[in-house]
């Protein structure tokens, strides 16, 4: 499918789930996927960093809750997502640019699913943004 | 320790819009211990001022340092290093930090980043609750403890008011009445009585009544202070 411009940005854990770029082949943009040793380390510098760099969304994935291969991971992630989007909102970006997703670590689709799902938000802010230029 | 809080981010970029390089400077004393102005807040105050200014059409060149403390000389000397660099520094540091930047480099353009809010303790992550008001004229050694200046909403010194219901406060249905647990803690160690003592007039000048506070010890002065 070919790319629509649009760049997102995968920041997840090395063991939240195999899936790799072809893997999301199906969604027509440009995504960067990062891996980090846990969710847990991803940080809110991490996520404004991928939108400064282009990015249009930042989807955080991390580990069910319960299934952390540190404990707490995900958790911890769920929360700097909070302070990013607290910040990206008081900077006047929509809070739903960086959104927390809790994904099936043997579940491939459930992964792609997830990212398909936030690509359509996406989107429809981007086409939103638009209409009001 | 001193509780401080990230100021809003637009009132950050006001301050700092006609400039193009600003240091962001955090402080490893207490904002540091209270998350709002140690190594991961700076680094967070400056991607969104990076992220914020991109997105406006200005980029701008953020530094990032911390030093161990704001509120001694000495330990801002380093800034001397980076004052002839940047246009202005946003300091992470609580109010102390800033005024002391402010007086001892008059050259240097400095800006809150942090609301300076009370002395309290952390009662869990992410909770923290004043317990102290720094009246400088302490009365806890009466009170088993607990301060009725920080603790109750009307600092009141002679018991509690006649709004408070079952032990709450009737300001803050969610605290905890501060006089009804000193009057509790004081009946359980058989010490009840030791409030029927009346007190001299609590004196307000060391809370600030009396001007700038400034205390000095002439056993530590060394060089006459200089």
């Amino acid at each position: 499918m070919s790319k629509n411009g649009l760049k997102l940005a995968i920041l997840c854990c090395n063991y939240t789930n195999l899936s790799d770029r072809e893997d999301f082949l199906e969604i027509p943009v440009n995504l960067e996927i990062k891996r980090f040793p846990c969710s847990g380390k991803i940080e809110i510098t991490d996520m404004l960093r991928a939108l400064r760099e282009g990015a249009k969304g930042v989807m955080v994935a991390g580990c069910l809750p319960g299934t952390c291969h540190n404990g707490r991971g995900s958790e911890r992630a769920e929360k700097r997502v909070l302070g990013a989007q607290k910040i990206i909102e008081e900077i006047g970006l929509e809070s739903e640019r960086i959104k927390m997703f809790f994904v099936d670590r043997l579940d491939g689709g459930d992964f792609i699913e997830k990212a398909k799902a936030f690509y359509k938000d996406i989107l429809n802010l981007e086409l939103k943004e638009r209409e009001k230029k | 320790m001193i509780i401080a809080e990230r100021r809003p981010i637009p009132e950050i970029l006001a301050n700092i819009e006609n400039y193009e390089k600003v240091l962001v400077l955090g402080c490893r004393g207490c904002v540091a211990v209270c998350s709002a102005g140690g190594d991961r807040e700076v680094a967070i105050m400056a991607e969104a001022i990076r992220l914020a200014r991109s997105l406006q059409g200005k980029p701008i060149e953020v530094l990032e340092a911390t030093f161990i403390r704001q509120c001694d000389p000495e330990y801002l000397e380093p800034l001397k290093g980076f004052k002839d660099e940047v246009e202005a520094v946003v300091s992470l540091a609580c109010g102390v930090g800033v005024n002391l930047i402010a007086d001892l480099y008059p050259d240097v353009r400095v800006y809150p980043g942090v609301d300076t809010t009370f002395y309290g303790a952390n009662l869990a992550l992410g909770e923290w609750v004043e317990k102290c008001r720094g009246c400088g004229d302490c009365i806890i050694d009466k009170t088993g403890g607990l301060c009725p200046i920080a603790r109750c909403a009307k600092n009141l010194l002679n018991g509690p008011c006649g709004g408070s219901q079952e032990g709450r406060c009737e300001v803050r249905k969610d605290m905890p009445c501060i006089w009804h647990e000193i009057v509790e803690r004081l009946k359980a160690r058989g010490e009840l009585e030791r409030l029927m003592e009346i007190w001299e007039p609590k004196d307000w000048r060391p809370a600030g009544g009396d001007g700038l506070r400034v205390r000095i010890r002439e056993d530590l002065r060394l060089n006459g202070g200089k």
